[in-house]
């Protein structure tokens, strides 16, 4: 019997696992649907058309990173910046894959590869929390490929649906600073920021990027404020570490 | 309806995004990181996250001050959809008011 045969075999039948995965998901869903809502219509604001934005979102799938790029975003795009704070912000993946390696090993790469293109962060707490549930009571394997798939599919739909809608429907708004609606990204990162809080010690990085980000906009041209509130915050979490 | 160096920044993305994806899984999976590494990546989203939204902290608009205070003490409290809703109409309405 295959690996695969196995993990199949296990589960009580797979349709019932993948809706399991999306069921779980849905609350997460509807307070996803606003922001990618936002994120669209902010985006024809700074200029991409509604095939570009679709793009983005449908390869990228990444909205904290979406959020940023199309905060930075210019007519020409300064590429090496949004690149880099993509790679920044989406960093987090790598510390997310590694807790859910353990969990991915039974499985052949063949599947883990294309599955992992869907792991976002709603999707990523299902599955894990999921796995280490099944783990304790005795289910083997623990990871349940087909839920985890259900809750990420699932996301993914609602992601690149609901940010295209947003784009299709954002020049009917017309100017968001007008309506108050440009807070929605501060709204959204300071949430976002909220769910990552550990400590107040751990969040003195946080404090010290926001003090550089903030002098280096007012005193220096140009959008090299995230670059250099980003880095020194980084270099202060480094050194801080060493006292922990 | 497609710009050449907006699609070459979003298949840019896109790929570095896909590496952050895979390479825990990848790079990780049998290695321990250090204390001080380990540091530096858990903190690393926020310290982005922070300084993308700074120059709202330093904003010239008494209204826009305010209207950021209330969806920061928001945050704190509440979930994603209801934090957007009071941090939208705290903007709209305090802009309007104050101006």
């Amino acid at each position: 019997m295959s690996i695969s045969q196995a993990v199949e075999a296990a589960g009580d039948g797979s349709g019932s696992e993948f809706r399991r995965g999306v069921t779980s998901c849905a609350p997460v869903l509807f307070g996803t649907i606003p922001y990618a809502l936002v994120l669209g219509a902010q985006a024809t604001q700074k200029g991409l058309s509604t095939v570009e934005l679709s793009m983005m979102t449908g390869l990228n799938f990444a909205g904290g990173s979406e959020f940023a790029a199309i905060q930075l975003w210019t007519s020409p795009p300064h590429i090496v910046l949004i690149v880099a704070i993509t790679f920044l912000v989406n960093s987090r993946h790598l510390l997310m894959g590694a807790a859910l390696a353990p969990f991915l090993r039974d499985l052949p790469r063949r599947k883990v590869f294309p599955a992992l293109f869907f792991l976002c962060d709603e999707s990523w707490a299902l599955g894990l929390a999921d796995a280490r549930q099944r783990a304790a009571a005795g289910i083997t394997p623990a990871f349940s490929p087909r839920y985890y798939m259900g809750a990420a599919l699932a996301m993914y739909l609602t992601w690149v649906g609901f940010t295209t809608l947003g784009a299709v429907l954002g020049p009917m708004l017309g100017h968001v600073e007008t309506f108050g609606f440009d807070m929605a990204f501060p709204a959204v990162f300071l949430v976002l920021m909220r769910g990552m809080w550990t400590s107040m010690a751990a969040a003195r990085p946080w404090l010290v990027s926001l003090v550089v980000a903030a002098l280096f906009y007012l005193f220096v041209p140009g959008a090299w404020y995230v670059a250099a509130g980003a880095v020194s915050g980084l270099i202060a979490a480094w050194l801080m570490a060493g006292d922990a | 309806m497609i710009n050449a160096a907006t699609l070459l920044t979003i298949v840019l993305i896109a790929g570095v995004t896909y590496l952050t994806r895979i390479g825990g899984y990848v790079v990780l999976r049998n290695r321990t990181l250090s204390a001080r590494a380990a540091a530096v990546m858990e903190a690393a989203p926020g310290c982005v996250l922070i300084s993308v939204i700074a120059p709202a902290f330093v904003s010239r608009n008494p209204a826009d001050l305010l209207a950021l205070a209330i969806t920061f003490v928001a945050a704190t409290r509440l979930s994603m959809l209801p934090t957007v809703l009071i941090g939208v109409a705290s903007a709209g309405l305090l802009r309007h008011l104050i101006g």
